[in-house]
């Protein structure tokens, strides 16, 4: 164990590394907490995953009309353990969105957003509808026939809005039709705004609970 | 806003109580964590993600439907008229569902109020899941 030990007194020394790590882990959650608490955790995990994988295929991945079909198939056939990566970041999307409805029921019902923790709720429902959101325009990108059609009608729907659905429209598919300029807002969205937005409300949400504690049972 | 009626234990007191998140919960986090990143790996490589057909622009599917997220919405929109349908489902519910804790120091004052904003939400919920599986179904 000794050469753990120099290295951690040489990174202690420097940036008090074991102050940090305690202030982290050295705080004590109510008894009655059990595994139904773990459901924030895990869809942070797979946020994590999505992250991961998600990098993994912008190596391969080409967003316009041409080419986005055939270079997931490209990843999917030829890339070495390209298909386990596509199809753990698919999976892990839709387990994410379980997860979060499953985090969503447990805060609920045990009455964890009372007064002090409104703001968390907020966040969370944010957090709820990012999640949400990532699905919905990562599911264009493959441009196969369901994620085409399925596009095609949610942006209907948000182009039937009164007042602003026409701009919405317009805003998220930069035209009317699904072209090559939907396909580059859909990928910005999903690879560049809402990885960094959702972070900074994962942070908010996270010093939040570290602030004030997991909440006790009604 | 009013003060909350009761107040939650602060983090001083939190940690005369319970038990140590490191390494009690963290062990058990841990776990469950390990759990779910087997069974997404068994999906991963047992059942990869089909590719589909390319998208046809000018080919027309029969049985259009959203990701399963969205097939509740999809189906209220079958049978309310499409305006207020949309209106609710995207300007009205989400700042709803955000500002709900407010409603908390007003129904905890009655003896039923929390029996029934549970009842309320789990009605909510299985409605939801009903319209989902309709909309799988395929009902009009
Ligand atoms: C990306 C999505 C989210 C992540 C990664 C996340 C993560 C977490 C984690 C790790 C906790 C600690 C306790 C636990 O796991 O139960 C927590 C607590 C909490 N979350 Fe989330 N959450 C997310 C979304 C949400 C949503 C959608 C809501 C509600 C609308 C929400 C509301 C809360 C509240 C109120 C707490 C405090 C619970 C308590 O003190 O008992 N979160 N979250």
């Amino acid at each position: 164990m000794r050469p753990f030990k120099a290295i951690g007194d040489f990174f202690d020394e420097r940036f008090e590394m074991r102050r940090v790590l305690r202030e982290f882990a050295d705080h004590n959650v109510p008894d009655h907490v059990n595994w139904l608490y773990c459901f924030g955790g895990i869809t942070f995990l797979c946020f994590l995953i999505q992250a991961f994988t998600g990098i993994l295929l912008a190596f391969y991945y080409q967003p316009t009309m041409d080419d986005a079909y055939s270079s997931v198939l490209f990843i999917m056939e030829e890339v070495p353990y390209g298909a386990i990566v596509r199809s753990l970041h698919a999976w892990t999307a839709n387990i994410m969105i379980i997860m979060v409805i499953i985090h969503m029921l447990r805060v609920f019902f045990h009455g964890a957003y009372r007064p002090p923790r409104e703001m968390n709720w907020l966040t969370g429902v944010l957090l709820f509808f990012m999640t949400i959101t990532f699905g919905f325009s990562g599911y264009l990108l493959p441009m196969n026939q369901l994620a085409y059609w399925a596009t095609k009608v949610g942006t209907e729907i948000a182009g039937a809005m009164p007042f602003v659905g026409s701009y919405v429209q317009v805003f998220l598919m930069g035209g009317e039709r699904i072209s090559d300029a939907t396909l580059t807002r859909f990928y910005t969205i999903h690879v560049i705004i809402l990885p960094v937005v959702l972070s900074l409300f994962l942070v908010l949400h996270f010093v939040m609970i570290r602030k004030q504690g997991i909440s006790e049972p009604l | 806003m009013n003060q909350p009626e009761r107040r939650e234990t602060s983090p001083e007191e939190h940690q005369k109580g319970g038990v140590p998140f490191f390494p009690d919960h963290f062990v058990k986090e841990m776990s469950v964590m390990a759990l779910v990143a087997a069974i997404l790996w068994f999906l991963a490589t047992l059942m990869p993600m089909p590719m589909g057909e390319p998208a046809d622009p000018l080919r027309t599917p029969p049985g259009i439907k959203p990701e399963w997220y969205f097939l509740a919405v999809f189906q209220i929109l079958k049978y309310v008229p499409k305006d207020a349908g949309i209106i609710f489902s995207f300007l009205i519910f989400p700042p709803l569902l955000m500002l709900f804790p407010l409603t908390y120091n007003w129904y905890s004052k009655y003896t039923y109020g929390r029996l029934v904003v549970h009842t309320i939400g789990a009605l909510g919920v299985l409605t939801a899941v009903f319209l989902s599986l309709l909309a799988y179904l395929g009902f009009e």
